[in-house]
């Protein structure tokens, strides 16, 4: 190091304690040594960080106000330097953030990682997962054009159906019994304070659990085999880390300029020609709710409310009801085989609720 | 100089001759150096401060005084100390070194014999609560201020028969509505449907005769008679909320279609497929001599079998 630097360091160092700091963060080993497999964690508190940013940075144009948020985004849009381009990364990395989200979710499941020691980690996942819908959700609203306005109501009708607390919840969101500016104004809050302080102080703890119970590693090889190929977290990680950022980086940038964001009318309560439907993450469970057999009150409460609950409750048992040391996805085949089976219906869920649209125009 | 290192296990030597070990090290929280070394001698643990020692050396640590004068040290009690890793002391470990085995520091006398722990904690529990407690209520009622705002039932022209021309068929009334919303005077266009009904199709429209619509208090604001051919349907598809449109559709003819998820009602309102739980909703509706028409907007909530008013 240059002596100078080396200065810096030793002053800092003595009083701060970098050494344990650098040990902490960086030397952690991990065993069985990096792989391209263990990005996502990384790729998602990149992308997230660049949400902020770029979020941070449409703040300084957005109005949030039912007569000039549609205006404010416009103007971002066609007028200010670049803002086509910050307003569509922000749009382009939300997807981005789902995407990873399913992949982190289901690395982790196919590894087997959330078994014991690591089911508090596999919890707090969760929870970071509904954040991350509820950040696409409320963001979703911003724009206020008729996509935006009409998947929101939609959205807090599905949610009015919960029983019990429904009725509360769809009023306490919309901020009254209609949409309106009450309801932009809480979305608004939500996205922009709420959910950032909820998603860093879980991410945080996350992370936390995460170095407390220590990488789970492949799921073959020997003791001997692993130690062999243990490496630490810098260098060769945190580079295959970073080139699966760039990546990610490079895909959002690309999306952002070839496919910037354009908005739909003003949202009004007439949808006009618009056929509404939600963001395409949110379209397997929109395609769900067209069916008969969720038709009525009764259906409709179980393909809106019960069935995701019962999804996400499940989610949160497994690692205390699948107890089987067994991490081997191959040597698992009920899990495999649901993994599957989920992943094949959110598909086709998905693509039949894109082919209906066509049928629709 | 930099902090004495004795080693754990080594041997412990006086000016005439070896008395024993050392098994425990204790340092100083405030200093972070060794401030004494534990010695077990005959069988008797006692705490000798690092003033006592003359040399660390490689195989043993020598003590200037006589093995006599080590019986004058206090006898060491484990329970005065705590190890290093059950308390947090900055750079302690950077500092000093122990192996193989605990560093030990003093356990704080306060600490130790803390009489009113339990008071502590249960008090700071219950001033926490006092804290927090008295903002629940004030937080619920500011966050539900706009909730449960009572029920709009003024009548907005929304246009004139005049734009009808056939029985049984929806035609869009679009008006603008204008409101206060908050603080901020507002004007939204909205849509509703109205159709000039044919006798059979007001027989479906009013099955049970007379349609009374009633404010919050269950007084009635209003009736529509069955004998009026026109008929207002709420703009809002009864399923999720979306907005309906009259289509055409291959097998059921002309319809009222909600695109988002493919709700069909005929010309009365009533379900023909998909998922909706309930017929169309009839608004209140008045219409003057010169054929304009108006509406209350009352609006109820989606999803449900049985309307339920919300605004």
């Amino acid at each position: 190091m240059n002596p100078l630097l080396q200065q810096v360091y030793d002053f800092v160092d003595e009083r701060i304690d970098l050494k344990t700091l650098e040990a902490k963060m960086m030397k952690e080993p991990i065993k069985g040594g990096s792989r391209w497999a263990y990005v996502f964690g990384s790729v998602l508190l990149f992308i997230f960080i660049m949400q902020a940013v770029t979020g941070v940075l449409l703040m300084f144009y957005y109005i949030p106000s039912a007569d000039h948020a549609y205006d404010s985004t416009q103007f971002i849009i066609h007028e200010v330097d670049y803002g086509w381009f910050i307003l569509s990364y922000h749009f382009w990395g939300s997807s981005a953030m789902v995407v990873m989200v399913f992949a982190h979710m289901s690395q982790v499941f196919l590894w087997g990682a959330y078994k014991s020691p690591r089911e508090i980690i596999w919890l707090v996942g969760l929870a970071l997962f509904g954040i991350v819908m509820a950040f696409g959700f409320t963001g979703y609203l911003l724009p206020w054009d008729q996509r935006a306005y009409w998947a929101t109501v939609v959205g807090v009708e599905i949610m009015d159906k919960t029983p019990l607390v429904g009725d509360f919840m769809a009023r306490f969101l919309k901020g009254g019994p209609t949409p309106g500016q009450m309801t932009l104004s809480r979305f608004f809050v939500i996205h922009v304070m709420v959910l950032p302080g909820a998603l860093m102080g879980l991410a945080g703890l996350h992370l936390f659990l995460f170095r407390s119970a220590g990488p789970a590693g492949p799921f073959r090889g020997s003791p001997e085999e692993l130690k062999a190929k243990t490496d630490f977290f810098f260098p060769r990680q945190v580079w295959k880390d970073i080139v699966a950022m760039a990546a990610v980086f490079l895909t959002i940038s690309a999306l952002a300029i070839f496919e910037p964001v354009v908005l739909l009318e003003q949202a009004k309560p007439d949808p006009g020609d618009y056929a509404p439907e939600p963001e395409w993450y949110f379209l397997f469970l929109f395609q769900l709710l067209r069916w008969k057999l969720f038709a009525g009150e009764f259906g409709q409460f179980l393909g809106a409310t019960a069935i995701p609950a019962a999804f996400m409750l499940l989610l949160a048992a497994l690692p205390f009801f699948d107890r089987s040391p067994e991490r081997n996805i191959f040597k698992r085949p009920i899990a495999l085989l649901s993994w599957t089976a989920v992943m094949t219906a959110i598909l086709v869920l998905t693509v039949s609720a894109i082919i209906n649209r066509d049928f629709l125009h | 100089m930099a902090s004495l290192q004795p080693k754990i296990k080594s041997k412990v030597r006086c000016v005439d001759g070896e008395i024993g070990e050392i098994v425990h090290v204790i340092a100083d929280p405030i200093s972070l150096e060794v401030s004494h070394i534990v010695v077990c001698a005959n069988g008797t643990q006692r705490q000798v401060p690092v003033s006592a020692i003359g040399a660390v050396r490689d195989d043993a640590v020598e003590l200037t005084g006589k093995s006599a004068q080590v019986a004058a040290f206090p006898e060491f009690q484990r329970e005065d100390f705590l190890t290093s890793k059950e308390v947090e002391i900055p750079h302690l470990e950077n500092k000093v070194h122990v192996e193989p085995g605990d560093l030990l520091v003093p356990f704080p006398p306060l600490e130790k014999s803390c009489a009113r722990r339990n008071f502590f904690a249960g008090f700071i529990h219950v001033i926490g609560a006092l804290i927090a407690l008295p903002f629940v209520w004030p937080v619920l009622r500011f966050i539900m201020k706009p909730m449960y705002v009572p029920y709009d039932n003024r009548w907005i022209p929304i246009g004139n028969i005049g734009k009808i021309k056939t029985d049984d068929v929806g035609v869009q009334f679009i008006f603008t509505k204008s409101f206060k919303d908050m603080v901020i005077e507002r004007r939204e266009d909205k849509n509703h449907w109205v159709i000039k009904a044919s006798p059979d199709m007001l027989k479906k429209i009013y099955p049970h005769g007379d349609l009374a619509f009633t404010d919050a208090k269950g007084d009635v604001v209003w009736v529509n008679k069955q004998t009026v051919p026109y008929v207002a349907f709420a703009g809002k598809c009864p399923h999720l909320g979306c907005g309906f449109k009259w289509r055409s559709h291959k097998t059921l003819g002309p319809v009222f279609l909600c695109p988002c998820h493919l709700s069909i009602y005929d010309a009365s309102g009533q379900v023909l497929d998909g998922p909706a739980p309930r017929p169309l909703d009839v608004l209140p509706i008045k219409v003057a001599p010169d054929g304009e028409i108006q509406v209350i907007d009352v609006e109820y909530k989606a999803g449900k079998k049985d309307q339920v008013r919300i605004a």
